[in-house]
């Protein structure tokens, strides 16, 4: 058994070959689980934001409230001001979508999609366009470039800062994606290679094999406790992340 | 393996469109509501509290000022308190003094009628032992004596009753 191919098999993405008109559609295992969560995500708060006569319809929409002022007062308005609320609604998502497709990656047969460099890079390409804008929004765009050149800097530094601040704030674009990508795919290499283990000493020995059991199934169950605290905290970081940069172009230095 | 870090920009143009969707649809139907009905609780509570502080702020008043008016009643109070013993007292010297005198002169005016009672009496009792003592005499001398004569003979009767 080639274990780098029984790894890339549980963590790659699966193309489902959808082709129309000749056009490749990137239908894939990690868009469809993208999509399912989407419309699982919009079903539930659809219905969650409804007026409920029910104690338990109540303490959901009540749930959603403490929800909605731990990313308002935890993240948004610390790092952005004022000017962060009308931008509430994406981090709400933001965080409730990478936590969801974090958490649908530890349900067995599915697969976790920010695993994937694509869907990580893409949720930072979304991130950093709000950063961008953000800083356009309230600062114009002359007012945007002039961000880029901490105040006090002097003339002749000015082609040297600038260019390096422009890369700064895209390789912080970048590393939110490779952050969240590597976090969940090293968590799910590591679980899968510790149940790999039981099998490639099961290959060796059956006795072996049966010994090896307990200890790989104890490390299985911490490493999944510290997968669900990693899918929090990745969530977490990320949407942090977007806010506090997010808030240095509005409040620039 | 080295397809883990190959971007599948088919995926990523879809990821980018699915979550902006996902952002617009659940600000549409679940955040925009939320938000709003958060925000006006707020904004309930925020005024509930300011008016709940006016009312202690002009309760808090109320009370100072109703404090300020108790402590003005309770220094007119002891005030008229030291007034009204004040003319007690005036009253009680005036009553005292004015029963003092009514007293010396009522003493006075016993002391004038005792006077005037002894000597009517004294007078009485004169002309009774004159009587008596001219009687007596004209009993032991046998004769009739002269008002000059009885005169001097009470005169020393008498004077010698006052020796006894």
């Amino acid at each position: 058994m080639d274990v780098a191919e029984t790894i890339s098999h549980h963590i790659l993405d699966h193309d489902w070959g959808v082709v129309f008109n000749g056009f490749r559609l990137p239908v894939t295992t990690h868009s469809v689980t993208i999509f399912t969560v989407s419309i699982l995500l919009i079903l539930t708060l659809a219905w969650a934001t409804r007026k409920h006569t029910s104690r338990a319809g109540r303490l959901v929409t009540t749930l959603l409230e403490e929800y909605v002022s731990f990313i308002r007062d935890g993240m948004v308005l610390p790092n952005m001001g004022q000017e962060g609320r009308g931008m509430l609604p994406y981090f709400c998502t933001l965080f409730l979508f990478i936590l969801s497709v974090n958490l649908v990656g530890m349900i067995p047969e599915m697969k976790t999609a920010t695993s994937n460099i694509s869907v990580t890079a893409a949720l930072a390409l979304c991130s950093g366009a709000l950063i961008v804008f953000s800083g356009l929004k309230y600062h114009g765009f002359i007012g945007f470039l002039k961000g880029f050149v901490p105040s006090g800097t002097p003339k002749w530094l000015v082609p040297l800062i600038f260019p390096l601040e422009v890369v700064s704030l895209i390789i912080k674009v970048c590393v939110l994606a490779i952050r969240l990508f590597a976090n969940m795919l090293s968590g799910h290499m590591v679980l899968i290679c510790l149940l790999l283990i039981i099998f490639i000493v099961g290959g060796m020995s059956k006795a072996a094999g049966v010994g090896a059991l307990l200890p790989a199934m104890v490390l299985e169950i911490f490493m999944t406790c510290l997968e669900l605290l990693v899918a929090f905290l990745q969530a977490y970081v990320f949407t942090l992340l977007t806010a506090i940069f997010a808030g240095s172009v509005i409040h620039t230095h | 393996m080295e397809d883990l870090l190959k971007p599948d920009y088919g995926v990523l143009a879809l990821t980018v469109c699915n979550f902006l969707l996902l952002v617009y649809l659940l600000k549409k139907f679940a955040w925009g509501p939320i938000i709003e009905a958060l925000e006006k609780r707020e904004t309930q509570i925020a005024a509930d509290k300011q008016t709940a502080a006016d009312a202690r702020q002009s309760a808090e008043q109320l009370k100072q000022e109703l404090d300020a008016r108790l402590a003005q009643i309770s220094d007119e109070a002891a005030k008229k308190m030291a007034q009204a013993v004040k003319l007690g007292e005036a009253q009680r010297d005036h009553l005292l003094a004015q029963a003092k005198v009514q007293a010396e002169k009522l003493i006075e005016q016993a002391k004038v009628q005792i006077e005037a009672e002894k000597n009517k009496a004294l007078s009485d009792v004169r002309g009774e032992i004159a009587s008596i003592s001219l009687l007596a005499a004209s009993r032991v001398v046998g004769r009739q004596v002269t008002d000059n004569a009885a005169d001097q003979i009470v005169a020393q009767v008498l004077e010698e009753v006052k020796g006894k």
